[in-house]
């Protein structure tokens, strides 16, 4: 096995592997900071159906409670939830200016 | 269990941030077939538009929380069947799953794809159909539909052109190699497409459980993106894509409409087929009849 | 098993596959190698085999059912000539930068065009720059030490890398000689059992394999790559030692030297020539001429160092290349035996020579020829090409 100590004087080993591995943890990427418009759920309007979290692509409506929230980390705005709900219960709001 | 209370109490086996496009409903589709099958997978996802966006990692890191690798373009289900058989050999039940765009399933991969089907390798193969080299810019695959814009059949500035040769009918095909297990899928039907993860599943165990998925591409197509289910409806409900199944050699149709809408419903949302005339939107109704006709002469025998 | 057999060669390859035992063997039949695959699959049938087998549908198949199998964690073997080995191109680059120890036994035939199904090595030539292993050898006997020998060094945990054991088509392939064939039980001792940590495709370990890499991550990778190769030059050697040690048999490692003790000038070979080399080298002798051979079993690593050692002394070598190495104007070994001695120094003459191609014989008398221009030669000489109406020049 190459031990991580071996080096030549131009190279210093980023990776302790030999093989091309993916083992260091997950890439994720801040998918967040894309959208330019933000889905808002009005909890009054919601009937509870579930097709929001069911059509989400990025797995950002979750159900808490007996609740549908919104998480905003990897929302990337696409407005499918608004688009399909069937009772007007989410409007798309340009995001807040920084 | 109703299918809201099913999905939210299985893990999300994919980064949570991975580049795929506003509103892709193939990533949808990945995390909703990866909940279903579960961390007991090795998923193998080739070269496209999956790959691409970050599911198989960058670098020393991993993007999905089970085993997941790049096979080649040509030979997904061969790498698949070699790994399949090693796990059968040392007495372990595991999901080996391929995660293909049409174009590692229905051009290049194809050879391999026949070869597993035939020797009954026991993998599930499920393909995204988003009728194109999606990943590097658009560019033609053999499941590219009829008249299509695409970056390698473009339209002249005439007006005129698109893809002359119509869509392979690759469920049809898959079908005719007598698989374990053969279904058509929309994400836009995501009970019947978890139905039918959870039958490829118990299918596996006789041989190839394959699944072909249909996704209208937001971004290689012109479909704006919240309208990314509605446009996969349509696919379904215009009888473009019917969803159906062949368990056993036996058909059965899953949603069949008394009144399926006009074909051009679906067209007139995608900017792909903007430019076709209305001969070639009544060729196209015409070969969607054709073929529903003959799914439903299958299904009755 | 019994203590010896008469047998072709493809039938040695396959009883030390049988010997083996891998875990998984995926292959396709093409002439030469047809009987290897049909002589599996009886033995599996008899139940002699215990691996699992997958009769695929072409060679891109195999080599892709044999990656998927050793990132699983399998133990592996194939088979093939030429045209398929052209056909598994893309796996095969694959499977030494994955650091898969994939074993494939080669049986040379030349490459189409002009349609032919002979011997000849240029097969796994074209692709000794993919990163595997690669040993050429001399007889049937040596086909079958090899391949057991191949999982030994392919497994080490200083190279894990896949390898080659390339013989030549019709000349081994299908003529029989006695094999003496060694007791499975000291064979699985001798090769153990392959665990891999490196790269692994298991639920229980999850990770990425082959995600999307950058520049600098993969120079460090190739660098890896590079040193192992290096590696393997001793691990070639100390296993043939072993194998010694165990089974009676040596091959003398990287390369064999023969009667190169006191040599003035040397004659250099490789595959199943050599058996007409060495008869030549032993009728020159008696008439006072002081020839040595070379016999150059790994071509991948390159045994550079003992390649200079070997010829320290020699005034004169000419080399015998039944390849062609297109662009150069001689076969491929001859430019690499050039380029090792580069590095030592000494630029004695030297003549390459090209014969043998697609099923030609290289005769006694081809050789005999070739060891007296060799020891007339007093600078470089332009190639030779050994043919039957005998002797024209390049």
């Amino acid at each position: 096995m190459i031990k991580s100590q071996e080096r030549v004087a131009f190279m210093e080993f980023k990776s302790k592997y030999i093989a091309p591995v993916g083992a260091d943890g997950v890439y994720v990427i801040n998918t967040g900071d894309w959208r330019t418009i933000r889905p808002v759920l009005n909890q009054d309007k919601c009937i509870k159906c579930g097709i929001c979290f069911m059509y989400c692509p990025v797995n950002s409506i979750v159900k808490e409670d007996g609740k549908f929230i919104i998480k905003y980390d990897y929302c990337k705005g696409c407005g499918i939830c608004a688009h399909e709900c069937k009772s007007d219960a989410i409007v798309m709001v340009q995001e807040a200016e920084k | 269990m109703n299918i809201v209370d099913k999905l939210s109490s299985k893990e999300d086996m994919i980064s949570p941030g991975i580049s795929a496009c506003i509103g892709c409903n193939v990533e949808l589709t990945l995390r909703t077939c990866m909940k279903v099958l579960g961390p007991n997978t090795i998923l193998a996802v080739p070269p496209g538009c999956m790959g691409g966006v970050g599911v198989v990692g960058w670098d020393m890191m991993t993007g999905a929380n089970c085993p997941v690798f790049f096979p080649l373009l040509d030979n997904p289900a061969s790498m698949l069947a070699g790994i399949k058989l090693y796990y059968e050999r040392i007495g372990r039940k595991v999901n080996v799953v391929a995660f293909a765009g049409d174009g590692a399933t229905v051009d290049a991969g194809f050879q391999c794809l026949s070869g597993a089907a035939e020797r009954g390798d026991k993998i599930i193969y499920i393909c995204y159909d988003n009728e194109g080299y999606m990943n590097t810019g658009y560019q033609r695959s053999s499941a590219t539909s009829k008249y299509s814009w695409t970056s390698t059949t473009p339209v002249s500035i005439e007006g005129r052109g698109g893809k002359k040769e119509h869509k392979k009918d690759f469920p049809m095909i898959m079908a005719m190699h007598d698989i374990a297990y053969m279904a058509t899928c929309s994400p836009a039907f995501i009970q019947d497409m978890v139905r039918k993860v959870e039958k490829a599943m118990e299918k596996q165990e006789e041989g190839l459980a394959y699944i072909h998925v249909f996704n209208p591409c937001l971004t290689g197509w012109g479909i704006k993106s919240e309208e990314s289910i509605e446009v996969s409806r349509l696919s379904v409900e215009t009888n473009f894509f019917p969803l159906y199944e062949v368990i056993d050699g036996q058909f059965k149709i899953n949603k069949e409409y008394r009144n399926p809408k006009p074909v051009k419903d679906y067209l007139s949302k995608i900017k792909k087929y903007s430019h076709l005339n209305k001969e070639e939107i009544k060729e196209i109704q015409e070969i969607v009849d054709e073929k529903w006709d003959r799914l439903k002469k299958l299904a009755s025998l | 098993m019994q203590e010896f057999d008469v047998i072709n060669g493809n039938k040695a390859a396959a009883i030390a596959a049988a010997l083996v035992n891998p875990d998984i063997i995926a292959a396709y039949p093409i002439t030469p190698q047809t009987p290897v695959v049909e002589y599996l699959t009886q033995f599996a049938a008899d139940g002699i085999l215990k691996s699992t087998m997958s009769e695929v549908e072409s060679e891109l198949s195999a080599m892709s059912v044999l990656t998927g199998a050793s990132l699983a964690g399998a133990r592996t073997f194939t088979a093939t000539s030429s045209q398929g080995l052209s056909l598994m191109y893309e796996p095969y680059f694959r499977a030494s930068t994955l650091r898969l120890p994939i074993v494939m036994a080669i049986v040379n035939r030349e490459m189409i065009s002009p349609q032919t199904v002979w011997g000849g090595p240029q097969d796994s030539i074209s692709v000794r720059d993919a990163g595997w292993l690669q040993i050429y050898v001399e007889d049937n006997q040596e086909i079958l030490d090899m391949i057991i020998q191949a999982f030994k060094i392919a497994e080490n945990e200083d190279v894990l890398l896949p390898i080659n054991i390339c013989y030549d088509g019709f000349y081994l392939s299908h003529m029989t000689e006695k094999v003496f064939i060694p007791e499975q039980e000291k064979v699985a001792k001798f090769i153990g059992k392959y665990e891999p940590e490196h790269i692994i495709l298991d639920p229980e370990r999850p990770m990425a394999v082959d995600p999307l890499t950058n520049g600098d991550l993969l120079m460090e990778y190739r660098y890896k790559h590079l040193l192992s190769q290096q590696k393997a030059l001793k691990v070639i050697d100390d296993v043939d030692k072993e194998f010694e040690y165990l089974f009676g048999r040596s091959y003398g490692g990287l390369i064999e030297e023969y009667r190169m003790n006191d040599a003035e000038t040397a004659i250099l070979v490789m595959g199943s020539m050599t058996g007409a080399a060495k008869e030549a080298v032993d009728i020159k002798r008696k008439e006072g001429i002081k020839i040595g051979l070379i016999k150059i079993r790994a071509l991948r690593p390159f045994p550079k160092e003992r390649i200079i050692k070997s010829l320290d002394k020699v005034k004169a070598f000419g080399v015998v290349d039944r390849n062609v190495s297109f662009g150069w104007n001689t076969g491929v070994v001859y430019q690499e035996i050039k380029s090792a001695l580069y590095e030592s120094g000494k630029a004695v003459p030297s003549i390459p020579f090209i014969g043998g191609l697609g099923g030609e014989d290289l005769t006694v008398n081809m050789m005999m020829e070739s060891v007296d221009r060799i020891n007339s030669i007093k600078k470089n000489h332009s190639t030779v090409w050994l043919t039957e109406s005998n002797g024209g020049e390049a």
